[in-house]
């Protein structure tokens, strides 16, 4: 179905499928689909060499869109299956993706791991702060008191802080974004997949059909503060962490963390594991030799 | 060698039992010829699983003080000796009284001497003379005190011939694991749980010597997730889980069905539901196995019959899934997964070992991922292969792997993943029958419970009675045919399995017209069936059935 020709040059079009997006017009997650594709062209790795992974929801329906090999799983299932993947086969370039829900709700129990086992992953959450695709029920980052299908007197819970989550994790770089700056979008997008490491993007992608009619595009232009300019410094883990609390309240922008040492990755540890193991190697015939008694 | 545990993490009492023969042994075995009890109150603990008769020989700890005719036994065993087990091991240390039953059971049988003087050394030399020393020593006392005190009835046997290839010993769950390396698995993602951790901790080991990859995951969920996600990098996968772990898998079943994946998924199946009874055998997953995912899904489920045959069997459900790309159910069960069996070395050459249908080269110019040949499968491409790119997904799709919500393009997706399965009702090879084929009595049995049940058919055959034995080690999809053919003639018999419900019984019944003169033999988990019970079944059963030959 995809475009099966390698690229010869490395046209953000080479990575759009000729799917049409099912989204709502206007939905955020046209900003995220187009700056991830010209992140990659800026790479410009070949489609075939990408494995992108997604759970359910509207934002996971974009592997579809792309040329890569995708995987539209099931939902809040994306972390696992890009690990296997990036385990079975670390030359991929492996990208997760979905919305808040899929991934810090009914997901959230993976996060952490994929986390600390650090794969050279990286993940995307499109964070509109409802559930799209089910039609507008609370989300776990819908603010306190927000008025939803399910809280229909205004949300009693607390929400989930995504960045100071992922940051507390130990996650090795940690960056937000919104479609309203687009090149700074695809700038985040391309600095996270060429960190050596698990990646975190939070993009801002605003819900326009059951989203905050306070809390789209327009309003993000006009609030969204880049932290390049607030002079933070992205080596600095507290002072990241001082500015993740300000999720919800403010609209930062940018690299909050990167580890200036990144640590070896799991995907290399299999690699050197495999290595030194392969001189042990038994002829498959022989594997019941194991059973033998002496 | 089957071992039982109480539920303690350590300590507490366990049980051990042994069954030894010069041919082959096909089931843990039921009445105890040799019952050793190193205290009442423990053993007693194990009940139905360590049953006694009138030919038992009981030997107990004397320390106890009970008087031999004053057992706490429901039935008289043959002979019950009391011995001072304690005081004889005293002198050899608190970690030799199982050195003097070794020497009691040496004494009193004749079983190998060398080999079990063997084993003691090869287990105990490592540590040195000062603990191998004293417990050659204890074995020595249990043997003297045999000499010295002659059984009423002579137990002695005969020596075993000398074998020229030498068996191998090994526990189901080690062997499945081996399957896995020699089926050529890359992959293995799961989550701890009894009884099936073995395969984990063995692969764990090993598979990074055959160039793969392994994932303790965080759950069940993300083990079969990292599977199919390896499987979808186009490695041979696994994943292995006992009862609650296949629950959480469920929905991951399903996915790997749609978007059509090869993977093993392994239950060693254990009493349940939810936490049930974790160190004990049951087969009451057998339906979850068939129809857990919601939807029209269909996976093919595999069973192993015996240690060795997990081997085969293993092989064979990697087979099936590489080459129809789908998930395949293995069920093991705690009795063969953790029991140490003694096999015959398997001609490994003879087992073939399929991989997946990949595009050619021709193939990938138009690459359409889920269009099918007239057989229903279509070549597998993954990452990494220019042309191949495609969008594997949970949600329908049509040919190419576009998403879709057509009721139309579903149908022919569903009769596509459906009609590929149509070559399994070939395999009838996966059916083993046994006896004579016109036999007017049938058996039925899966699992660990089949070679107990030819053990049954076996006593019962020696009685003249009729008897043939169906097991499948490819349960489901049902291959209708092989069971009509065996309720031809066998109009009457049983369905033998350990579970509550009679799960195999039940799912038989959906399928094909099992005669009414068939019965659910059904017990639940962490109680033995026993052969030579299931005999007096047989006969009763072969009394009524010639009976109403002449009504
Ligand atoms: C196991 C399971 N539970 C529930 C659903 C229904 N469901 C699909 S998407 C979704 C939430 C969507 O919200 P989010 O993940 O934030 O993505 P969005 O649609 O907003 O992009 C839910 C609850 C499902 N598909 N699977
Ligand atoms: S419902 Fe919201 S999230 Fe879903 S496509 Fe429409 S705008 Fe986007």
């Amino acid at each position: 179905m995809k475009s099966v020709e390698i690229p010869t040059s490395t046209q953000p079009a080479v990575y759009k499928s000729n799917l049409k997006p099912i989204w709502c017009p206007g939905c955020g997650d046209y900003g995220v689909l187009s700056a991830l594709c010209k992140a990659l062209a800026n790479i410009g790795r070949p489609p075939h060499e990408i494995a992108f992974v997604s759970g359910i929801g509207c934002s996971s329906r974009i592997p579809g869109y792309t040329t890569a090999y995708g995987f539209n799983s099931v939902h809040g299932r994306a972390l696992p299956i890009a690990q296997g993947i990036k385990i079975a086969n670390p030359d991929l370039l492996v990208i997760a993706a979905g919305g808040d829900g899929d991934g810090f709700s009914i997901g959230g129990g993976h996060l952490p791991h994929a986390i600390r086992r650090n794969l050279d992953i990286t993940y995307i959450v499109m964070d509109n702060q409802v559930y799209g695709l089910t039609k507008g029920q609370l989300s776990p980052t819908s603010p306190c008191g927000a008025k939803t299908v399910t809280s229909v007197y205004g949300s009693m819970e607390a929400p989930v802080n995504p960045l100071a989550t992922v940051l507390g994790y130990g996650c090795g770089f940690v960056a937000q974004g919104t479609p309203a700056d687009l090149p700074g979008l695809i700038a985040l997008i391309e600095e996270a997949i060429r960190y050596p490491g698990f990646a975190f993007v939070n993009v801002q992608s605003p819900c326009v059909t059951f989203g905050s009619p306070d809390w789209q595009l327009p309003q993000h232009k006009k609030t969204l503060k880049k932290l390049i300019e607030l002079g933070h410094d992205p080596a600095n883990r507290l002072a990241a962490f001082d500015l993740a609390q300000q999720y919800g309240e403010e609209l930062h922008v940018g690299v909050l963390y990167r580890n200036p040492n990144p640590p070896v990755t799991y995907d290399q540890l299999v690699r050197q594991r495999q290595a030194e193991l392969a001189g042990n190697t038994v002829q498959k015939d022989r594997i019941l030799e194991m059973f033998k008694v002496a | 060698m089957t071992k039982s545990f109480g539920s303690q993490i350590r300590g507490g009492e366990s049980s051990c039992r042994v069954r030894l023969s010069t041919s082959k042994v096909l089931s843990a075995g039921g009445v105890l010829n040799i019952a050793i009890a190193l205290n009442w109150e423990d053993y007693n603990k194990f009940g139905a699983e360590l049953p006694i008769d009138e030919e038992t020989l009981v030997i107990y700890e004397a320390a106890s003080q009970t008087p031999p005719d004053a057992l706490p036994l429901a039935v008289k065993p043959g002979e019950a000796i009391a011995v001072p087990i304690a005081e004889i091991a005293r002198p050899f240390g608190d970690k030799s009284k199982n050195m003097v039953v070794l020497g009691l059971i040496a004494g009193w049988t004749g079983i190998a001497r060398e080999a079990l003087l063997h084993g003691i050394e090869k287990k105990l030399g490592r540590k040195g003379p000062a603990v191998l020393e004293p417990a050659r020593q204890a074995f020595f006392a249990g043997e003297s005190f045999a000499r010295e005190h002659p059984l009423a009835v002579d137990r002695t046997l005969s020596p075993a011939p000398q074998r020229e290839t030498p068996l191998l010993l090994g526990d189901g769950n080690e062997v499945c694991a081996a399957a896995a390396l020699f089926a050529g698995c890359q992959f293995f993602g799961g989550y701890p749980i009894t009884p099936s951790s073995e395969i984990m901790h063995l692969l764990s080991r090993e598979i990074w010597k055959f160039g793969g990859g392994f994932l303790q995951a965080e759950d069940e969920i993300a083990g079969i997730g990292s599977a199919i996600g390896a499987s979808f990098a186009g490695k041979k996968a696994m994943t292995a889980t006992s009862g609650p772990g296949m629950s959480l898998k469920t929905e991951m079943i399903g996915l790997a069905t749609i978007a059509e994946l090869p993977l093993v998924i392994v239950n060693v199946q254990r009493g349940g539901p939810a936490t049930g009874i974790p160190t004990k055998s049951e087969q009451a997953d057998l339906l979850q196995a068939c129809f857990s995912s919601h939807g029209d899904a269909m996976r093919p489920v595999l069973a192993v019959t015996s240690v060795a045959d997990t081997f085969a069997t293993t092989v064979e459900a990697f087979n099936i899934a590489e080459h129809f790309q789908t998930p395949v159910v293995l069920l093991s069960d705690q009795e063969i997964a953790q029991r140490k069996e003694a096999f015959e070395p398997i001609d490994t050459s003879r087992i073939p070992v399929i991989d997946r249908l990949r595009p050619t080269p021709e193939q990938l110019d138009n690459y359409h991922r889920f269009a099918a040949g007239a057989d229903g499968i279509s070549p597998i491409s993954q990452p990494g292969t220019p042309g191949g790119n495609y969008l594997a997904s949970g949600i329908e799709h049509n040919e190419e792997g576009a998403p879709t919500q057509s009721g139309v393009v579903h149908e022919r997706m569903l009769q596509k993943r459906f009609r590929k399965f149509d070559a399994l009702q070939r395999r009838r090879d996966l059916i083993e029958i046994e006896g004579d084929l016109d036999a007017p009595i049938g058996v039925i049995a899966w699992g660990s419970v089949a070679g107990v049940c030819r053990e049954a058919v076996a006593i019962a055959r020696e009685n003249g009675l009729p008897v043939k034995l169906l097991v499948p080690r490819l349960i489901y999809p049902v291959i209708e045919k092989v069971y009509e053919e065996f309720f031809a003639s066998a109009r009457h018999g049983l369905v033998v399995e350990q579970s509550f419900q009679g799960q195999l019984y039940r799912l038989l019944r959906m399928y094909v017209n099992v005669p009414d003169g068939f019965i659910s033999l059904a017990r639940p988990g962490a109680n033995p069936l026993i052969a030579s019970q299931i005999a007096r079944k047989l006969e009763q059963i072969a009394s009524k059935s010639l009976q109403s030959l002449y009504v």
